[in-house]
Parts: C-alpha cells; sequence; structure tokens
C-alpha cells in the first residue's frame, strides 16, 4: 500500500520525522535529495528506533584527520544507542556479540567504505518515492539493495 | 639455536654504578658527570629497593651465564635467548642532552659488555623517551645491529600517554625497523604512577605498574597508533598480564557507545591489541585456586599472548612457575619460546613495506568540509 506522507520539502538534507502510518509509526530521513523510511521499531529490544539522534557518519583518514560523510547516515535507537544505516537498516556494531573471551576467527565482509562489519541487527525498512514533491512510503517492507546481504 | 629452548624476555642488565658508562661518555659529559657528582641509581628511584629479596642486575657477561643463561627455564628448558633489559636510564636526569648521551652510552655498554660476548643475546634500545626526535635518532643508530629487537620505553612516562601525536615518530621509526616496542615497567618517578596523583607507598607503586600499562595500551588503541601501523609490535614487560581480559572488554563496550569521537578506530579495540601486543609472564597475578587458575587461563589463551620472562634479579614470587606447569605441552612451548620467536626476535621478516615517516611538526588538521 502506497501512503503519501508529507510534503518532500518539510525536510531539510539531514533531517528526520517520524510519522504514523495506520498503526505502523515510520522514520523518515532526508539524506541529501534522497527519502529513506524505517520501521521505528529497533531489532534490539524493541525501543523507538527512529525517535533516536541521526547523524552522519564520522570517518577518519588517520588518527585526526576526521570528517562526516553526508551521504552515510545512521540513526541511533534512544535505548541503548544501537546504529543504524538509514538507507538499508543495517547495524555495524557487536557483529556475533561473542564475549572476548572466545578468540574463534573467521573471514568475513569488510564495508569497504568503513572498515566495519556487519553487525547481527537489520532495521525494517520501506520502499519512498517522491512523486510530485511529496514523500510517498511503500508500507510494504522490503530488504533494499544492502552490501551486506548480497556479499 | 635449537627450536625447542626457551627465549626470556625479559632478564636484566645494568651498570654497577656510573663509572661503567663513562668509557662510553664523550668527554662534555664526562666533566658533566664527574662536577656534578652524578650517579646511577641501582634501585631506579626506589622500583627496586635495595633491601628487596634480590640480587643486583648483572653487570658482566660471566654473571649473567652463571645467573641465567646457563640456568633453565623453570621445567628445565634450557634458555636459547635472552632478550636484555637495560633500564637504568629510566629516569636518571630532566637534562633531556645528558639523558641522550646517557642513552646511547648505556647502548654502547650492553654491546661491549654482552651481545659482543654471547650469540644468545639480544638487546633492548634504550632512548631518551621524553625527546621523541632524539629518541628516533638513537633507533636509527642502533637498527643495522640486527641484535637489538626492541625500543625500551618506560611504561610510566611524561605527561602525555604514548598515543599522543607527539610520540608517533618514534613508533614509526621503530615499525619501519622492524623492531619491537618494550613497554617495561617503572619509569619516570616525577610522573604520577595513578590516574588521581602519587602513591604513599610501595605496595601502590608496585602495584601501579599493571595499572599504568592498562593506561597506555589504551592510549596506543584509542588514539591510533596501532590502526595506523599494522606492522607495531607492543611487547609488555613486567606489569603482570592477567588483567587484560577485563580491559578489552570494558573497551570493546565503550567503543561501541562512543566510537564518534575515535572514527580511525574502526574494529572493535580488543582486535588491535590480541594482534599487535603481547605481554611476558613475569610477575604472574593468577589465582592459587588450581580450577580458578584453569578458569583464568582459558580466558586469557596464555599460547598466544604470554612471552616467558624470567625476569632476573627481580623476585615476584612463583606466578610464572604455576603458569607453565598448569599449560599442556604445546601451550607451554608457545609462552616458553614460540611465540617469542616469531613475535619478539623474528626482525627483518621480508616485504615489510618502507613508510614514510610523519614530520615531528605539531599536528592539526582541520575537518574536511561537510
Amino acid at each position: 500500500m502506497k501512503v503519501a506522507v508529507m510534503g518532500a520539502d518539510e525536510l531539510a538534507p539531514g533531517e528526520h520525522r517520524v510519522v504514523q502510518v495506520g498503526r505502523r509509526s515510520i522514520g523518515i530521513f532526508r539524506v541529501g535529495d534522497e527519502y529513506h523510511a524505517l520501521a521505528d521499531h529497533c531489532p534490539h529490544q524493541g525501543g523507538p528506533l527512529c525517535r533516536g539522534r541521526a547523524a552522519p557518519l564520522a570517518v577518519a583518514g588517520a588518527p585526526g584527520e576526521v570528517a562526516l560523510d553526508p551521504d552515510r547516515v545512521f540513526v541511533a535507537c534512544p535505548w541503548h544507542g544501537w546504529e543504524y544505516d538509514v538507507t538499508t537498516g543495517r547495524s555495524y556494531f557487536g557483529p556475533g556479540e561473542a564475549p572476548v573471551r572466545s578468540y574463534a576467527t573467521e573471514v568475513v565482509a569488510v564495508d569497504p567504505a568503513t572498515g566495519r562489519v556487519a553487525g547481527p541487527y537489520v532495521a525494517d525498512t520501506y520502499a519512498v518515492t517522491v512523486e510530485d514533491r511529496v514523500v510517498v512510503v511503500d508500507t510494504a517492507a522490503r530488504r533494499p539493495t544492502d552490501p551486506e546481504e548480497t556479499a | 639455536m635449537s627450536a625447542g629452548g626457551a627465549v626470556d624476555a625479559d632478564t636484566h642488565v645494568a651498570p654497577a654504578s656510573l663509572a661503567d658508562l663513562v668509557p662510553y661518555l664523550p668527554a662534555y659529559w664526562r666533566d658533566y658527570v664527574e662536577g656534578a657528582a652524578l650517579r646511577l641509581d641501582p634501585t631506579q628511584a626506589g622500583a627496586y629497593p635495595p633491601g628487596a629479596a634480590t640480587v643486583p642486575a648483572p653487570a658482566d657477561v660471566e654473571t649473567l651465564r652463571t645467573q641465567v643463561l646457563d640456568a633453565p627455564a623453570p621445567g628445565g628448558t634450557p634458555v636459547d635467548v635472552a632478550v636484555l633489559s637495560a633500564t637504568s636510564a629510566f629516569d636518571v636526569s630532566r637534562n633531556p642532552y645528558y639523558d641522550a648521551a646517557l642513552c646511547r652510552a648505556l647502548n654502547d655498554w650492553v654491546t661491549a659488555t654482552f651481545l659482543d660476548h654471547d650469540p644468545r643475546l639480544r638487546g633492548s634500545i634504550a632512548v631518551p623517551s621524553g625527546d621523541p626526535e632524539a629518541a628516533v635518532e638513537e633507533i636509527d643508530r642502533r637498527a643495522g645491529d640486527p641484535r637489538f629487537v626492541q625500543v625500551m620505553l618506560p611504561v610510566r612516562g611524561h605527561d602525555h600517554r604514548y598515543g599522543h601525536r607527539r610520540f608517533l615518530p618514534v613508533f614509526e621509526a621503530i615499525a619501519e625497523h622492524d623492531l619491537v616496542v618494550g613497554l617495561h615497567a617503572w619509569g619516570r618517578a616525577g610522573s604520577a604512577a595513578t590516574t588521581t596523583g602519587f602513591t604513599h607507598t610501595y605496595l601502590q607503586d608496585y602495584l601501579a605498574q599493571g595499572q599504568i600499562a592498562q593506561g597506555q595500551l589504551t592510549s596506543l588503541v584509542v588514539e591510533g597508533v596501532l590502526g595506523r601501523l599494522p606492522a607495531l609490535r607492543v611487547v609488555v614487560a613486567e606489569c603482570g598480564f592477567s588483567w587484560l581480559p577485563p580491559l578489552l572488554w570494558r573497551l570493546d563496550k565503550e567503543w561501541k557507545g562512543i566510537w564518534r569521537e575515535v572514527p580511525w578506530v574502526t574494529r572493535p579495540p580488543s582486535e588491535y591489541l590480541r594482534e599487535q601486543v603481547r605481554l611476558t609472564s613475569t610477575p604472574a597475578h593468577l589465582p592459587a585456586d588450581p580450577d580458578e587458575l584453569v578458569e583464568a587461563l582459558e580466558i586469557l589463551d596464555p599460547a598466544s599472548l604470554v612471552l616467558y620472562a624470567g625476569d632476573h634479579p627481580h623476585v615476584h614470587g612463583d606466578g610464572t612457575e604455576r603458569l607453565l606447569a598448569a599449560l599442556g605441552p604445546a601451550d607451554r612451548a608457545a609462552v616458553l619460546g614460540g611465540t617469542a620467536r616469531t613475535f619478539l626476535l623474528d626482525r627483518g621478516s621480508p616485504a615489510r613495506p618502507p613508510r614514510t615517516r610523519s614530520s615531528t611538526t605539531p599536528h592539526r588538521r582541520e575537518e574536511a568540509p561537510r
């Protein structure tokens, strides 16, 4: 079902807002001129994920050489701080959540942009289109093109 | 050398007095030490009290042979290789030029007194740790001698932890020459031994070595030295090792929440430390209860983490003996020498790419435009 949720200009780049679509609570994120939608539900323990802070990824070519990547925005769940890429719903921290004492090694896919490894959680995402400057969310949950999924 | 013998990763030598080093000092500094009646404190400002149950560190190779090289490691394994720790210059002077001259003389003395006389010996380069530029000079001067395998830094350093940008040239030089950082107990008594200030008893000072080591390792990984120099290897000597797992658990946990402050740390901190850091066995702070000891060793995985060290002449109890006795044959062989052979002794392994060194100029870059 496609639902018009807001005007495209209601969000500035980098902003996000939670909208109610029937029984669903959905976070709409504007990254540059693209829009993304995430279920307002943290896969970790069910917290209101999209009420959390959204921020561009912090990156560093070397210690001290810090910058923000405005094209990669993460939202942090206000309950425990789990962070999710708003484009893919992917979380990156704590892959396996193994205690440090087990030193098993394995070869895992590493995000080439950040050097990070995919974590255990993926938040639900929805397809978003902009039609006549109106943001339209398709509430049929999808798994978009997540590089971790296809790797 | 046989592949089965022990590697003693930390055994001490020390000049009996400053007179031993005078022949290696330039004329100006000979005059300086005579005019000021300087001494070389054999107790290192109280690190090893003269009344402790110990003997002076060997000052000649015959004594070293008798007390260390020709005495087997616990369990009877003969010592094939011993890495000399000469820490006499850790805290002698606040004159950086004298400090540099003394370290140079100490390295000459170690070479002429020990390394030239027994093929089982390896050396640690003493450097003026408060002056990174002079330290790099001394590293460059000694690096051509393959008998030097590590660079000795006092774990109790200066007002800045070693992860600070000012020390980067030192670590770059160490990595470039395929040497190892030897982060050894004790150091500058002028800097506080704990995060809350100076200690009031020797017991606190003694205990603080492991606590300071935790601070230095945290600094090296959080401030990005280990990530920036993936070939850099660090041996923490005489600071214990059983404190490591709780530190790693806590570091990884907090990193997940506070990573934005240090975005160059792209992997859990424990991964860098597990790959790039080893710790010597003496002193071993281990549970007395045999069942608890087994549990502790399961968590620690000593075979990949711990290097045997006799730490002669310092007496720390029977922890290392109990550690070795509790291990199976393969793990015991790894702790006694196997891990040290690849991690500490294997200099000049092929295909380590040459590195471009950072300048010692202050480091400040603007954040990239958003």
